[in-house]
């Protein structure tokens, strides 16, 4: 679960950087961009963090 | 015939020339030192008599240094004296307002030490003091040079030409800068003048962020791993996002190389300081995992007051102080092609400050009631953190605005993280410089008026910074993507070190040195020997969010 989120951390800025090559569009680009940037946040506070939460000191 | 006519003229050019050259070059060469007379100078003996209280003698021609005193003042003195009086000028303007960040070293131990229980004083107080010397240490060592290696000309500093390597590797058609490489340990061509200005100043800025993590981690964080945790932070990750923002990296090439406005811009590091150290600090946060007694077993949140809101006041305002330094000393200098914008970028400062402390104080008044002193304290370092990239690019109504909602915005997110993804931050270090940092990253790209450039090019991109409200959508697209950069990877890079040292050394304390307090088990003193302390009272029992006590109270 860990990989997962790296993985989808880093896929986002992979996505965020792909849009410049992919479009010349400012629009474009910021599309790809926010969506990346979500998708970063997803694996950060989603999926990694969740996984921290299911194993939480406070559970115990 | 014809040909002998010419021949003979030919000669008759080529002596001429000859008489011409003789007579002239040495009027050339003498150019740049042609002797000046007629400057009336004040005698010694005047002053020796007098003295000079009305200041009208002290400062003349007398004072310029001549190099052949023969000769008498030329105008080549005159030149090499104002070319040295404009570095002089920048030398000692970046070197005070980097005195003044050092300073706000003081303010960040006194903030966290006073949102923390007084079991922990004396730890946290440590972490915030030993940041100095090991992020220092790490930063000499390699991390100047990884992030300012090439970044040469600085004009303002006079050139620091030493700094000339960037490794750039070409993909996809692009040349991506990754890292210095000039600088390790300030040694060879790099024992420069200039240089050690400019390591002075990016030192302790570098030593800002590492400051950031402590907040976030503190009264559960084992000392050992903070150690190695600092020394990462000041050697790679920091001096990384450094780079490519600030020392000729791709970020700050994105203009030229995709046109996207002026590439990234991040005037002095709400994104390069403190983004890097809020998200470092999630990372970190996240792994320690919530403090004992900060949650019950249904998840609700409990409250866990620090121990001194005098420390915590003193320490903003010792800030907010600092931040004088921070944001118009990022000019670099105060001679220079747009370097007098320093009065425009104080005061943008000091609005954004005041305006996010006031926001956040309404924002908890009318929310719970109350106005909340540590969420006024947070308010104002949001605000400060929010317009610390676009000090130099937005007018006073942005700054304003972006202080507002920076106030906003950090309340938000201390709840946010507190109450839906229980992550536990004694001081609110994630919300007020992760958020923020980000958030102002971001207004750049919405709030650059199209005025300031300090020199004809920001990023090698010629024109103003100007971001979308004025014109620009391109300029807000590049800050998106050193937004996707943080996020992406200062943040991971952080976590894997960080998941390192807790395979290794462990990053947490034992539940007993948590619940006596960590002075003792960690650092081997008590921060208060003679008071008593209330260690069961908050120990394991009622705890929450110090950053927001009126919000888990409710």
């Amino acid at each position: 679960m860990r990989l997962l989120g790296v993985l989808c951390i880093v896929g986002g800025w992979v996505l965020a950087v792909g849009g410049l090559f992919i479009t010349p569009s400012n629009a474009g680009r910021m599309v790809f961009a926010c969506l990346g940037i979500a998708l970063s946040l997803y694996g950060n506070l989603g999926v990694l963090n969740g996984y921290y939460l299911e194993r939480a000191i406070w559970k115990k | 015939m014809k040909g002998r006519f010419g021949v003979t003229n030919l000669l008759l050019a080529a002596i001429g020339f000859i008489s011409v050259l003789s007579v002239a070059a040495p009027l050339w060469a003498e150019e740049g030192s042609t002797v000046i007379t007629g400057v009336a100078a004040p005698k010694s003996d005047d002053i020796a008599g007098k003295g000079d209280p009305g200041a009208e003698l002290t400062g003349t021609v007398n004072d310029v240094t001549v190099a052949d005193s023969k000769k008498g003042l030329t105008l080549a003195d005159l030149a090499n004296q104002a070319g040295q009086n404009k570095v002089a000028i920048n030398f000692v303007w970046t070197l005070v307002t980097g005195f003044l960040v050092m300073f706000m070293q003081a303010g960040f131990a006194l903030v966290e030490t006073g949102l923390v229980r007084a079991k922990n004083a004396n730890h946290t107080m440590m972490m915030n003091f030993m940041v100095y010397g090991l992020g220092l240490f790490a930063y000499w060592v390699c991390g100047f040079a990884i992030q300012m290696g090439g970044s040469a000309p600085i004009a303002n500093l006079g050139g620091v030409y030493p700094l000339n390597h960037e490794f750039v590797a070409n993909l996809f058609g692009k040349p991506w800068g990754l890292f210095g490489t000039k600088g390790l340990f300030l040694s060879g061509a790099t024992y420069d003048v200039g240089i050690m200005v400019l390591f002075l100043f990016q030192m302790v800025f570098m030593d800002t962020a590492t400051t950031i993590v402590t907040g976030a981690c503190a009264e559960r964080w084992k000392y050992s791993a903070f150690a190695a945790s600092t020394i990462f932070l000041g050697a790679l990750t920091y001096p990384l996002y450094g780079n490519w923002a600030w020392g000729g990296g791709w970020l700050s090439q994105l203009g030229a190389n995709f046109g996207l406005g002026h590439g990234y811009c991040d005037f002095a590091g709400s994104g390069v300081v403190h983004a890097v150290g809020g998200l470092t600090g999630l990372a970190v946060a996240m792994q320690l995992g919530p403090r004992i007694g900060k949650y019950n077993r249904d998840g609700s949140p409990n409250v866990i007051p620090g121990h001194d809101l005098v420390f915590v006041l003193t320490g903003c305002f010792i800030l907010a102080f600092g931040w004088f330094g921070f944001n118009p000393g990022s000019t670099l200098g105060a001679s220079g092609n747009g370097c007098l914008r320093i009065g425009s970028i104080a005061t943008n400062t000091m609005l954004a400050g005041c305006t996010g402390s006031l926001a956040a104080l309404l924002y908890m008044w009318i929310r719970y009631g109350k106005p909340d002193a540590s969420m006024a304290g947070n308010g104002l370092l949001a605000g400060l953190v929010a317009i610390t990239a676009p000090s130099g690019f937005v007018n006073t109504v942005g700054a304003a605005i972006i202080g507002w909602v920076a106030g906003i915005l950090v309340c938000l997110s201390v709840e946010f993280l507190d109450r839906i993804h229980k992550i536990d931050d004694p001081v609110g270090a994630i919300s007020v410089h992760g958020t923020n940092g980000l958030w102002g990253v971001l207004s750049v790209g919405l709030f650059a008026d199209g005025r300031s450039n300090y020199g004809g090019s920001w990023n090698g991109v010629n024109g103003n910074v100007t971001g979308l409200f004025y014109g620009d959508a391109g300029q807000l697209v590049a800050q998106l993507i050193g937004i996707a950069t943080l996020l992406g990877i200062v943040f991971t890079l952080s976590y894997v070190f960080n998941w390192i040292v807790d395979v290794v050394v462990g990053q947490r304390v034992g539940a007993r040195a948590e619940l006596a307090g960590l002075d003792i088990p960690e650092m081997g003193a008590l921060c208060y020997p003679d008071f008593q302390l209330k260690t069961a009272d908050y120990g394991a029992g009622t705890s929450g969010s110090v950053a927001a006590p009126a919000v888990a109270k409710r």
